[in-house]
């Protein structure tokens, strides 16, 4: 897993955000960089969405 | 190639003052809030990170945009859809297409090559949401319609497939033997092939042919590099894959409705991309919600009330969509009415698509002024005979007041219709309704006194 993409999985295993949220944390990041990164933790299944559509990732 | 395009339109739009050219550098995050400002059409033609590309936006996010795209006055769309559908030229298959000049397949093919903006506050990823669509089955054959895809992963995006359409019944169809259903995307099309893949045709109608008669001349079609299936040769990008056979368990969403709710999150299937083919330099089309898909579905819904009103035997003279029902969830109509074709005109009315409200009037009200309309309704409405409201008919999920949240994953909602005949009653002289003139207007005028 990419450096940034392991960033992220720590942020959202901690508490539960919209996608803009992990965008606005992210904005010195090239977009495309970002977009892989978030494709890397969609590829493992783990995001999960709460019921306002944030997303999390449960601490197993 | 054919005279009208993707990019015949965009001069089109550039001739008329209607298209403004940012040459500064834009991040994917800013594309959707710039072009919500611009009262043009609008094409960004510097993306950061992404030399080469350009993004167009909220070609079709005025009435009189799509006038332009007709090539009639504003007035007239619905009257012309109407007209122009009634003559569909089928499609021809062409072997050299713009839309190959690229090509990346297998491990090759990243989305995250395309300059996917992020559109809305809420929305659960970056989508791609001005799409034409194409599926095929075995015994209905191709269909085209307008679905938006999320971001999931540098070959996976979700699919919004939750409301009733032509495609989730075909992906139904595949579902129930296990198999995936191959489906082609094709990104940055002509506006009136979006009309035609939007409309609401019955399941063995061509849309491709559809397609042909808005423009006036045979769409050109080529077959996509890995599927079975045939894309618009003139497109600017197109996704090739396949709906994995999963049903509705991905989430997906939000995304900022047409409905102008920010909506809520999903369960649908999975696009899995094959390939991806577009232009040399490219132009990404973002259409722009929820005005551009407001347009959009105006004068389909329009046509779809003028084609129900004459098949009721009832004859329309006007007819429109208002802007608050998002172009698609209400229609407001004048006919010319006989003794009864008042309440033949709302039930016909409330059997288009999701329309649930329905007003209907004389010819001598303007329907697209409110005041009038406010008044055909309090002087010529009894509720208790001139209202008609029915029940159980289908409904789509962005309503929030059809509960979709009560039904299960892939479960479809209903609701409830309401259609107000506003038509003079019957056995009430028209002379009641005689409108109040001042003495002399016609030839008194105020200037000369002042």
């Amino acid at each position: 897993m990419s450096p940034l993409a392991t960033k992220i999985k720590t942020s959202l295993e901690s508490e539960a955000q919209q996608f803009h949220d992990v965008v606005d944390e992210h904005m010195d990041v090239p977009w495309q960089e970002f977009l892989r990164a978030w494709g890397e933790l969609r590829a493992i299944d783990i995001l999960q969405r709460d019921d306002e559509g944030a997303y999390f990732i449960e601490v197993s | 190639m054919a005279d009208i395009g993707f990019r015949s339109f965009l001069d089109d739009l550039d001739k008329a003052g209607e298209l403004k050219r940012i040459t500064k550098p834009v991040d994917c995050r800013q594309l959707s809030a710039l072009g919500e400002q611009a009262d043009q059409a609008t094409i960004f033609e510097n993306i950061e990170g992404y030399p080469g590309w350009k993004v167009a936006t909220a070609l079709v996010s005025t009435r009189k945009r799509l006038g332009i795209a007709m090539g009639c006055t504003e007035s007239r769309i619905a009257f012309e859809f109407e007209e122009k559908s009634s003559k569909p030229i089928d499609p021809v298959i062409v072997n050299n297409a713009p839309c190959q000049e690229v090509v990346m397949e297998g491990d090759d093919v990243d989305l995250t090559s395309i300059p996917l903006p992020l559109m809305h506050l809420y929305d659960g990823g970056p989508y791609i949401s001005g799409t034409f669509a194409v599926s095929q089955d075995p015994d209905h054959g191709s269909n085209v319609g307008c679905y938006r895809l999320m971001y999931r992963t540098p070959n996976e995006t979700g699919i919004d497939l939750v409301s009733p359409s032509d495609m989730r019944f075909y992906y139904q169809r595949a579902l129930d033997k296990g198999e995936p259903l191959p489906i082609a995307i094709a990104v940055g099309v002509h506006p009136l092939d979006m009309l035609a893949a939007s409309y609401k045709a019955p399941i063995d109608t061509n849309e491709l042919a559809l397609a042909g008669g808005l423009r006036g001349e045979a769409l050109e079609m080529v077959k996509c590099k890995t599927l079975d299936l045939e894309v618009p040769a003139d497109a600017e990008i197109v996704l090739e894959g396949e709906l994995l056979p999963i049903g509705w368990t991905a989430d997906e969403g939000p995304f900022g409705e047409f409905s102008q709710i920010s909506g809520d999150v999903k369960w649908n299937p999975i696009f899995r991309i094959k390939c991806i083919t577009h232009r040399k330099n490219p132009i990404f089309y973002m259409l722009q919600m929820p005005w551009e898909n407001d347009w959009l579905s105006a004068p389909v819904t329009e046509a779809a009330g003028l084609q129900a009103l004459r098949v009721a035997s009832v004859q329309p003279v006007d007819i429109r969509a208002p802007v608050g029902s998002c172009g698609y969830w209400a229609l407001i109509a004048s006919i010319k009415k006989r003794p009864g074709e008042g309440k033949n005109a709302v039930t016909a009315l409330l059997s288009v698509a999701e329309v649930k409200y329905v007003v209907v009037t004389d010819d001598d009200i303007n329907i697209h002024d409110p005041d009038e309309l406010d008044w055909a309704i309090a002087f010529r409405v009894q509720a208790d005979e001139d209202a008609i409201i029915l029940k159980g008919a289908r409904a789509k999920h962005i309503d929030p007041s059809v509960k979709s949240w009560e039904l299960g994953k892939g479960g479809l909602p209903t609701t409830a219709k309401i259609g107000i005949d506003a038509t003079i009653p019957e056995g009430v002289p028209p002379i009641l309704y005689r409108r109040i003139k001042n003495y002399g207007r016609d030839r008194i005028k105020l200037e000369d006194f002042e």
